[in-house]
């Protein structure tokens, strides 16, 4: 097994190659998943971001499809956990075994020694096991018995899972749901895109099929293109003015950590990137705000009981939220001099 | 609802404090009573059409119905319905009454009584005035607006009182003015809702915040200037507030009054007459009205007794002036046309005297009583008891005017003449003066032509000149010694040709009073203590006393010469005074008067010793004009604003640069191609930004909405889904401004070399052509984004000036003896 450090991404790729990379895999992925394109170029986006996604969706909209259609887009090393609730930890991780032969402890590497980790169902399992995964979707390392194995580059956790409201399923920490870069949902297909599935579906799975179309090499080398897409200082200062705003926001609870701030602009980076451009936009991140902000945040009992979700909540905030103008002051602004010009809570223009 | 109805009575409340000046114009308070009634009925009208959601139209109407009822109560013509419901005949009435106040705006001066004409006219004004503040302050939420309505209510003391504006009632409506914005401030802030502190206590609504503060600190600022900019003296203004007011303190003293007190035939008038017109303040003594176009001198006093010391006033007697006076039109003689005019005159606190300024001669006399006497040989209304102080009057007045060939056919006086048996030829014996009156007159065949032949020598060919401050004195040395040095005023004037005159063997005396003045308005002349004059008056047979006034006529301020004394030192004919204000001479009215009338002027004594030709007063207009320039530039400051602004960023964003558009790349390699030498980036990023600034002022200007939220492709988008969509030109140039804009904001390389202005421009028309006319007419002479970022810019100044007086009080606070005392308790 080859063991590639974080910062071994390889060479970067120009901008054609780049186009070409990234545009196979989707379409690839969009073989199987029928109207979907958005999610799919997020999924992608996620994993472009070094990051980790979990698809949230009622049962039988396609997120197991999703991931497994991603995960079998790239030639490299897959593994699938299907949590459920008689998982244990050593499953995930691996365990140290005694062998006879050597008379020595062996470690048996777990679900996780793997580029992509497709975590199917994972809020089925106890929050033992999915905390099993804290250390190795943060820190990409897994610590067994005081030995600590690095993981893979690229490594990526696609986990799905049913809203918290289904039955059997146990609620994700909030520590593990902050280590998932972003949540989207599927959504149902429109109508068009359930006939085309009929039509395309109805036989045979388009799944057992796809061939894989880039490997982990071309997808480090995407990941560190991606990493060169400028952010100019008013992006970044509209990133910390949006993570402020959770945290200032008088319905939330918990606000986003700093963690959120640097995967939201990782993530729109490689959005930036899919979308051919060389620089963020705050359209960018105001794009991504509900994906990447709103599992993580935790309104007020006030606002559960007004039955606000998080993503109502987010994509409020971001649109009362000015643009951060590092240029001068607009002459719009009509906010008095001096005082917290980061108030979000200014009824937006008609 | 509730919220407007307050609105509704601040704006009523307002209203009333801004009639306040009024006061200034009647004596009583009756209009204050009736136009209370009238803004509030028109309040309640407001309040009741608000009340059923009627539209703005509706709740203009309901407030004029509103007026129509109160004035038809209080101004009933006795066939109302109801008492309030006004028929054809209550309309008939009000026009009666509207027509009857201009009479009476003429024929009352200051303070006028409680006619129901000017009642009437009063509380239509304060009436309308009410419904105009309502529409704007509730209706159109515009309430810095009304106090222009509430301004009109000023200018009319100003009107009145042209050079005395009572300061007081001014303070009161601007207070009312500053109630209004208060009010609309407090109103604006709770429409948010209810103002809390930080720990949850509800915040009074009068409580400063920084945004209620920001409007009071200007508005009280308004005023401050607005009350001291008057003070300041503008040359070209003469009796600004502030000379009123230092006169005001001078005249305590009250050296030197016309004869103060005392019993009329005691007056050294002489003496009061240089000691007044030597008197550095001025003062207003008398306001005088009348219907005549160009009256001669309002007079007041006699000196008809020559000694060797001088002309002297001998005492009067008379009978009462209520009853009827003798009328100079029964003594019919021709070539003496005699008109009959009237005239009001109203004698300020500063003129206390025994005698009462009338014109020659009061046939007829009001508001007098029968203390008062008139002395009809020397046409003085004098009193032995009472005094001229504050004396308010009128009078009917025979003006006669002769023609020289009238006063040419008087022949001389028999020697049984009552005149020449009451001595009023009689000559002290000076060698000089009977050599000189014998040179003048020889050869002169008629009475008249000697009187001219001295009053000719007067003049400045003779060597003659005005100067004030000379010695004043009258006596036959004093005479002597003025015609020799040829220098005086009026008082050596009219006596040296009085005493010439009777040296002659024809009657003649020093009379005194007012010249026409310098401040006239309408009919109305004020008069002060400069206006006063002495000149001379000869009897002449069958006709009577006939006035000269041989005082060169450019040291006397409204001066006034005759066909029969004409100015001596004129060139023939009058030219009219390029600039001065002709105050109205009117030759076909009064064929027999030209009047030749100056402004005041500070006679000093380098002014006129020596100088032959009149010195010009600087016109006024030239003050007026650039007023208004002024005023126009005011007004069109923030146009030009704009301008220049467009100006500047036109100027940033050339048509066109030869260069490629870099390629959009995300690889190093296309990053390391894009690089472009920093100051054209910088540039290109510079006119991005000036584009879109332009926009955003643009979009401002015709009234699209701007959101400080949005990114600039999502302006473009919204742009281009709304106003432009259809104009594939301005699309296409939409998308190029918001993507240059974008690139300048957050890309490492700009756009360049792409062509903003002409992009801009295509907009531009297509927005132009998509706002209504009145936006375009507004975007172009008041642009809304020129004045937004001013007031933001007040606002911002204002606000951060409340946050450092608020950190100055609270440290302050820190050294309050309670708390410090509390302090030491606690430990
Ligand atoms: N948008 C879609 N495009 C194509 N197939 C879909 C789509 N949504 C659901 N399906 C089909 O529905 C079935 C259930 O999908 P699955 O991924 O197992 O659902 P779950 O969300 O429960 O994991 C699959 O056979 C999949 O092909
Ligand atoms: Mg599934």
């Amino acid at each position: 097994m080859t063991q590639q450090t974080w910062d071994e991404v390889g060479g970067l790729l120009p901008h054609d190659e780049f186009r070409a990379a990234s545009e196979a895999i989707v379409a690839n992925i969009e073989q199987v998943i029928e109207g979907k394109t958005a999610t799919v170029r997020l999924a992608l986006a996620v994993l472009l971001a070094e990051g980790h996604l979990l698809i949230e969706d009622v049962p039988g909209v396609g997120k197991t499809k999703l991931a497994k259609a991603l995960a079998r887009s790239i030639d490299c090393s897959v593994r699938r956990i299907q949590f459920t609730p008689d998982l244990l930890p050593s499953d995930v991780t691996g365990v140290s075994v005694y062998n006879q032969e050597t008379h020595d402890f062996e470690f048996r590497p777990g679900a996780v020694f793997a580029n992509l980790v497709v975590g199917d169902e994972i809020n089925r399992a106890s929050p033992k096991t999915q905390s099993a995964l804290l250390e190795c979707m943060e820190e990409r390392q897994v610590t067994v018995d005081g030995v600590t194995y690095q993981l893979q580059t690229p490594f990526m956790v696609i986990a799905t899972q049913n809203p918290i409201e289904m039955e059997g399923t146990y609620p994700l920490p909030e520590a593990q749901r902050d280590r998932f870069t972003a949540r989207i949902a599927m959504g149902y297909p429109d109508v068009g895109a359930e006939l085309a599935m009929l039509d395309g579906h109805g036989a045979t799975d388009p799944l057992d099929q796809l061939r894989p179309v880039s490997d982990a090499a071309t997808v480090r080398r995407l990941i560190a293109t991606v990493r060169q897409v400028h952010v100019a200082d008013a992006v970044k200062q509209y990133a910390i003015d949006l993570v402020t705003a959770t945290r200032e926001a008088p319905d939330l609870r918990l606000g986003a950590s700093p963690r959120a701030t640097l995967q939201l602009l990782r993530t729109a980076r490689a959005v930036a990137a899919l979308e051919g451009r060389d620089y963020v936009l705050p359209d960018d991140l105001q794009a991504l705000a509900v994906p990447v902000l709103a599992h993580r945040i935790i309104p007020t009992a006030d606002a559960q009981l007004a039955r606000r979700t998080t993503d109502a909540i987010v994509s409020d905030l971001v649109h009362r939220l000015p643009l951060p103008n590092d240029r001068k002051r607009s002459p719009y602004d009509t906010r008095p001099a001096g005082g917290n010009g980061r108030g979000p809570y200014e009824p937006r223009r008609p | 609802m509730t919220r407007h109805r307050n609105l509704g009575l601040v704006a009523a409340g307002a209203t009333l404090l801004a009639a306040a000046p009024l006061s200034a114009i009647f004596e009583h308070w009756t209009w204050l009573i009736e136009s209370a009634i009238a803004v509030g009925v028109v309040a309640g009208a407001a309040a009741l059409a608000r009340a059923l959601r009627a539209p703005l139209w509706g709740q203009v109407l309901g407030m004029l119905a509103g007026l129509t009822l109160a004035l038809t109560w209080l101004f009933p013509a006795g066939s109302e319905i109801l008492a309030v419901l006004p028929t054809p005949a209550t309309f008939a009435h009000f026009s009666e009454l509207l027509g009857g106040s201009v009479r009476d705006m003429r024929s009352y001066g200051v303070e006028v009584p409680d006619t129901p004409p000017l009642l009437f006219i009063t509380v239509l004004g304060v009436g309308a005035v009410a419904v105009v503040v309502d529409l704007l302050t509730v209706g159109l939420r515009r309430p810095a607006l009304a106090g222009l309505p509430m301004l009109a209510i000023y200018s009319v003391p100003v009107a009145v009182y042209v050079d005395n504006v009572p300061p007081v009632p001014f303070v009161i409506g601007a207070v009312g003015y500053l109630w209004l914005l208060g009010a609309d401030n407090v109103d604006r802030v709770r429409r948010f809702g209810r103002r809390f502190t930080g720990d949850g206590r509800d915040v009074d609504v009068w409580e400063a915040s920084p945004l209620a503060a920001a409007g009071r600190r200007l508005a009280v600022l308004g005023v401050a200037v607005a009350v001291l900019l008057p003070l300041v003296p503008v040359p070209g203004m003469n009796g600004s507030l502030l000379d009123s007011l230092s006169s005001g303190n001078g005249s305590g003293n009250g050296t030197g009054r016309p004869g103060q007190g005392g019993a009329p035939g005691k007056i050294d008038l002489f003496a009061a007459l240089s000691g007044q017109l030597n008197e550095s303040e001025v003062a207003d003594l008398v306001k005088v009205t009348t219907n005549e176009p160009s009256p001669f001198y309002l007079r007041f006093g006699v000196a008809d007794e020559l000694k060797s010391s001088g002309f002297e006033v001998t005492n009067p007697t008379g009978r009462p002036v209520t009853r009827d006076l003798p009328n100079p039109t029964v003594r019919d003689v021709g070539g003496v046309e005699r008109r009959q005019y009237e005239a009001t005159v109203e004698v300020t606190r500063d003129l206390d005297m025994p005698l009462l300024p009338v014109y020659s001669e009061p046939i007829r006399t009001e508001d007098l009583n029968s203390s008062w006497l008139y002395d009809d040989d020397r046409q003085i209304v004098f009193s032995n008891r009472e005094n001229s102080r504050g004396k308010r009057y009128s009078f009917d007045y025979v003006r006669s005017t002769y023609s020289p060939a009238a006063l040419r056919a008087a022949r001389k006086l028999p020697a049984d003449h009552p005149l020449v048996r009451r001595q009023q030829t009689k000559t002290p014996p000076v060698p000089q003066v009977t050599e000189l009156v014998n040179r003048l007159v020889q050869g002169k065949a008629t009475e008249y032509d000697k009187v001219r032949a001295i009053y000719d020598y007067f003049s400045s060919d003779n060597g003659f000149s005005y100067q004030l401050r000379t010695e004043g004195g009258t006596s036959g040395e004093d005479i002597v010694d003025f015609l020799t040095n040829k220098v005086g005023f009026c008082q050596q004037y009219a006596a040296a040709m009085g005493w010439l005159v009777r040296a002659a063997g024809i009657p003649a005396r020093v009379a005194f009073g007012f010249t026409s003045g310098s401040n006239r308005n309408g009919n109305t002349y004020t008069l002060t203590n400069r206006n006063l004059h002495a000149w001379t008056e000869v009897y002449f047979d069958g006709i009577g006393w006939v006035p000269f006034d041989a005082t060169p006529a450019y040291g006397v301020p409204g001066s006034t010469r005759s066909t029969w004394a004409p100015d001596t030192d004129a060139p023939d004919p009058l030219p009219d005074q390029p600039g001065a204000p002709n105050t109205g001479t009117d030759p076909e009215e009064s064929p027999g008067a030209v009047g030749s009338e100056r402004e005041d002027q500070d006679t000093d004594a380098g002014l006129a010793l020596g100088e032959e030709t009149p010195t010009e007063q600087a016109p006024v207009w030239p003050w007026w004009a650039a007023g208004s320039l002024l005023l126009l530039l005011v007004l069109a400051l923030p146009a030009l604003r704009r301008l220049a602004l467009r100006r500047r960023r036109g100027r940033r964003a050339p048509a066109a640069v030869a260069a490629t558009e870099p390629d959009v790349g995300v690889g190093p390699a296309a990053g390391r191609r894009m690089v472009v030498v920093g100051a054209d980036a910088d540039q290109a990023r510079a006119d991005a930004h000036a584009v879109w600034d332009e926009l955003l002022d643009t979009l401002v200007d015709y009234r699209v909405p701007v959101d400080r939220t949005e990114t600039p492709r999502a302006t473009a988008d919204r742009l281009i889904g709304g106003v432009l969509s259809g104009h594939a030109e301005s699309v296409d140039a939409m998308r190029l401004l918001g993507r240059a804009e974008e690139r300048a904001r957050y890309a490492r390389d700009p756009l360049t070399g792409e062509p903003l202005a002409p992009a801009l421009r295509a907009v531009r028309g297509t927005l132009a052509a998509a706002a209504g006319r009145r936006t375009r007419l507004l975007a172009a002479v008041l642009p809304p984004s020129v004045l937004q970022r001013w007031r933001l810019t007040v606002a911002d100044a204002s606000g951060r000036m409340v946050a450092v007086t608020g950190q100055a009080r609270h440290r302050l606070l820190r050294w309050n003896p309670r708390r410090l005392l509390a302090d030491r308790a606690a430990r």
